[in-house]
């Protein structure tokens, strides 16, 4: 029981990391390697924020702030430009790796290569019905569901969504619809950044302690998430976030710990071997 | 400087360059971009290694492997070869023809990933994260592994397997195989239409490079003496890829110069900076690793083709060998055996003027056709002559297709076409759903062999769609598809395009970084350096075809009048000189069936005309056409009969005439 709860804890981060990345795929069509890179760089920003003697509360929403800018420059410094040179896909997966070493390293050579981690109270402990969570896991929850909530209101009930659902679906037709592409692009690397942020400290809190390289596996996780529910697909990306969050958390209590990505990584290639557009995608 | 330090260079630099050139086959000549580069070089690595280490109880029993043979020089080094190419096998289930490059990439990635944290948390297979060790150098028993001759040897060995390694790679680039791999990498669903089988192709260069990598790790892990995960994490790849693409993807060459400016060059450079006791531990290879990132991103900006671009193939078409049978393959795949003599007679050798295979029977007899290449031209059966290799294997009943065609009524006078004649193509309830968006909707017709066929309706009517349908592009929905009385509706794309089932796209389509006539030297079927096996038999084996192939190819272009761009690339050549390549590329591949999407978009009036008159005169010696467009006039003045379509539905057939006196039609065009 205890591994449920291991398991709804990483489920609701995955779900964080891996709707922001499905909706930032979906619309601006990069899919962009380094989100991982992206979120470490948010947990060290709050880790400094923390170190000021700040709660580090404040320092999950200066991170947030600052990915969300950073992501958005991200796009027009660098995958913006790229684009519009009618880069091939593949080259941008290239470039995104090649981003990725950057921030990534980028963060280890002014962070140091050491683990870290945040001053602040786990809380009391809750218990109900047979789960026992820390004040902060709940939090982490809550947190999970209010992006899932708000990302469903937002694709189903706003102007925004819907722009930019048909940007993701076809952005030329968006664009001669009325639809102001750009601007839609924009906003989205604004979200998706804001969310890898958020991502980036909430599971900094739930690794315990991290380093500049942590999110290298967990990009692999958050990668079997969006690809379980179908690449660009939201509600994919929830389902496939508390999957393979379950999964890999019940497999470790049950198997070893040691293994516990290997579900994830033979779900991520059963499905792009079998089903490349996930199980909420359209069949092809 | 001392020969240790010497020696230490030349050997990463060989090992590496090895690795680079490996990952340029695979990336920059054939566009599978392989992600999990790394996993092969360590499986190589460690395969040399339990190869050649004694039983594990050795040395103490410090270590737990599996294997420990203690398998003498050079066998440890074949065995890192053969596992790294064996390897490649379960990860070719990614890169076939449904998966996008990018997707396929990253599945490679995450391999590499989880590999390397399952061979770092598992002991007893190959030692966990600790590693293998002491691994025996190559001939240690005769040799002391520490004098500097042998340091020397070794290195002179390894200099060696690199530049035997570049010469293999080179002989497969250099064929017409290595040709199709270009225009795989170039656009794949556009090489799949002219016949090539993209799973091969990717699953051979997977497992080329693969093997090439395997060994790199072999010797690389025979030097060292050591092996462990910490040795291959995911990043080793981008490295390798940051070498390929400075260096200059596609380059051979390049390679070896990415390889020794990149993972080499960053090792010795690092090696210069003082080591200070205030600065951070992990800085300096923190940077090293930004410094890759940011040379990879500011490469690809400045200059993606790398310091030494992939060079052109400039072919020259003059001065051409005669042609005689000798330098022919096999009778049923060498246009040259009929229609193409000497080089006065090429424009009448155009393909479609010459007989064509007529049936499945024949055309499945296509690798077995491929596989007799090896025999000389001498062994050919003896009935099959020159004049109509094809025409004697037609076990469908249907009369063979041949140069008598051209007797029948030309399309001069169109519209007169016995209603009797035979169906080459039918298209029975065919349907295609886009999400629940019915693009085709139960669209049925049959298209009469030897006619120019039109297909006309507003946008969105499925014209594209149905005609990628037939061609195999994309799945049908529903429906079935006869080609020559043969259902092909389950045949993929390159199959049908091997059938003689081709065709064209609406949007461009050249292999922009091949030339004009590389472009159309890639359509041609059944070249006997076409395949791996020919590729590696070598240029004397392959160069008959080649010539022959090369002597239509000009004739195609001198028939079209583009052949003073021969030697241009593809990409560099106007809207409508690209059209036309595409067209010519198509006939290239000798189609008995051509599926043309808006061939005259962007054409000029005067070139569409011109094109116009040349497939009607094709079409007299037996091609068919089917052929969508806008154009009216060209409908009016070539097609017979013409299919008119709208939102997904047949609306109509019959000539231009009689569709413009048809109500439904007309409000159709003008109102949808």
């Amino acid at each position: 029981m205890a591994s449920f709860g291991f398991g709804l804890v990483t489920a609701s981060v995955l779900a964080i990391a891996a709707i922001g990345f499905t909706l930032q795929f979906g619309v601006t069509d990069v899919l962009n390697l380094a989100y991982g890179a992206v979120m470490i760089a948010a947990a060290f920003i709050a880790y400094v924020i923390n170190q000021l003697g700040v709660s580090v509360w404040i320092g999950l929403v200066g991170a947030v702030v600052a990915c969300s800018a950073g992501s958005v420059l991200l796009n027009a410094g660098i995958y913006a430009p790229f684009q519009r040179r009618g880069t091939s896909p593949i080259t941008m997966v290239i470039v995104s790796l090649g981003m990725t070493l950057i921030i990534e390293f980028g963060v280890q050579a002014i962070a140091g290569g050491t683990s870290v981690s945040y001053t602040m109270s786990q809380g009391p402990t809750v218990t109900a019905g047979g789960l026992i969570l820390s004040t902060v896991q709940l939090v982490v929850i809550g947190l999970s569901v209010l992006v899932m909530i708000g990302t469903h209101v937002l694709l189903r009930y706003t102007r925004l969504g819907k722009a930019m659902r048909a940007t993701a679906a076809n952005k030329t037709l968006a664009r001669n619809c009325g639809i102001r592409t750009g601007r839609v692009i924009t906003i989205t690397w604004a979200l998706t950044g804001a969310l890898c942020g958020l991502a980036g400290v909430v599971f900094a809190m739930d690794a315990g302690s991290f380093d500049a390289t942590s999110t290298d596996l967990f990009l692999v996780l958050i990668l079997a998430a969006v690809f379980l529910g179908g690449p660009g697909q939201a509600y994919g990306a929830m389902l496939g976030a508390v999957v393979i969050g379950l999964a890999t958390e019940i497999s470790a209590a049950y198997i070893t710990p040691d293994y516990k990505y290997v579900i994830a990584f033979v779900a991520l290639l059963v499905m792009l071997g079998v089903r490349p557009t996930g199980l909420l995608g359209a069949s092809q | 400087m001392n020969s240790y330090y010497l020696i230490n260079l030349l050997i990463y630099a060989a090992v590496d360059a090895m690795a680079c050139l490996g990952l340029n086959q695979q990336f920059g000549v054939s566009g599978v971009t392989n992600f999990g580069f790394i996993i092969f070089q360590a499986a190589g690595g460690y395969a040399a290694a339990i190869l050649a280490l004694p039983n594990q109880s050795a040395n103490g029993g410090f270590q737990s492997y599996i294997g420990g043979w203690n398998l003498p020089f050079p066998l440890p080094w074949i065995g890192a070869a053969v596992v790294g190419g064996l390897i490649a096998l379960p990860f070719t289930f990614l890169v076939g023809r449904r998966l996008r490059g990018d997707f396929a990439a990253v599945g490679l990635l995450v391999a590499a990933v989880l590999l390397n944290l399952l061979a770092t948390n598992y002991r007893p297979l190959l030692d966990g994260d600790a590693g293998l060790s002491l691994i025996p150098g190559p001939l240690g028993g005769q040799f002391s592994l520490q004098s500097s001759r042998y340091q020397w040897a070794f290195a002179a060995g390894a200099i060696v397997v690199c530049a035997l390694i570049y010469l293999f790679v080179r002989r497969i680039t250099e064929s017409p195989y290595g040709r199709s791999l270009r225009a795989m990498r170039d656009n794949d669903v556009v090489a799949d239409s002219l016949g090539k089988n993209l799973l091969s192709q990717r699953t051979a260069m997977l497992v080329t490079g693969g093997a090439i990598a395997g060994l790199s790790g072999g010797i690389l892990v025979s030097y060292i003496s050591t092996w462990s995960p910490a040795a291959w994490g995911y990043a080793e790849t981008v490295v390798l890829f940051a070498a390929v693409i400075i260096g200059g993807a596609g380059n051979h060459l390049g390679a070896i110069l990415g390889a020794v400016l990149v993972p080499v060059g960053f090792e010795e450079v690092t090696r210069y900076i003082p080591t200070s006791n205030n600065l951070p531990p992990n800085l300096i290879p923190s940077l090293e690793w930004v410094a890759i990132g940011l040379l990879i991103v500011v490469f690809l900006w400045v200059r993606p083709q790398g310091i030494l671009p992939e060079r052109k193939r400039v072919i020259k078409a003059a001065g051409l060998p005669p042609l005689g049978p000798a330098s022919s393959g096999p009778a049923s795949f060498s246009p040259a055996s009929s229609g193409l003599g000497p080089a006065g007679a090429m424009p009448e050798g155009l393909a479609p003027a010459r007989p064509m295979l007529t049936s499945l029977g024949t055309a499945s007899a296509v690798p077995a056709g491929r596989s007799a290449g090896s025999a000389t031209a001498g062994s050919q059966p003896a009935g099959s002559g020159p004049a109509e290799p094809a025409s004697l294997r037609t076990p469908d009943g249907l009369p063979p297709h041949s140069p008598q065609a051209a007797a029948r009524p030309g399309p001069a006078n169109p519209g007169r076409w016995p209603a009797d004649r035979e169906i080459v193509l039918a298209v029975v309830g065919v349907s295609r759903e886009f999400g629940g968006v019915r693009a085709v909707a139960d669209v049925s017709f049959s298209v009469r062999r030897g006619t120019m066929t039109g297909l006309i309706g507003p946008n969105g009517a499925g014209k594209s769609t149905l005609l990628a349908m037939l061609a195999g592009t994309l799945p049908v929905t529903s429906g079935q598809i006869f080609y020559q009385g043969h259902d092909v509706t389950r045949l993929p794309a390159y199959r049908r395009a091997r059938l003689g089932l081709v065709r064209t796209f609406q949007l461009a389509s050249e292999f922009k970084r091949l030339t004009v006539m590389e472009n159309l030297l890639s359509a041609v079927p059944g070249n006997r350096g076409d395949s791996f096996r020919g590729a590696l038999a070598g240029r004397r084996y392959w160069r008959g075809d080649e010539a022959a192939a090369v002597a239509r190819a000009q004739a195609m272009l001198v028939r079209f009048g583009l052949e003073a761009d021969a030697n241009s690339y593809a990409g560099d050549l106007s809207g409508g000189q690209r059209r036309l390549v595409e067209i010519m590329r198509a006939l290239m591949t000798e189609p008995r069936v051509l599926l043309l999407d808006e061939p005259m978009a962007g054409v000029h009036p005067n070139l569409a005309r011109r094109i116009g008159d040349e497939l009607a005169a094709l079409c007299a010696g037996g091609l068919t056409v089917l052929m969508v467009e806008h154009e009216l006039a060209i409908m009016d003045e070539f097609c017979d009969p013409v299919v008119a379509m709208a939102e997904g539905a047949v609306l109509a057939e019959g000539t231009m005439a009689e569709l413009r006196s048809r109500s439904e039609v007309v409000e159709a065009y003008l109102v949808g």
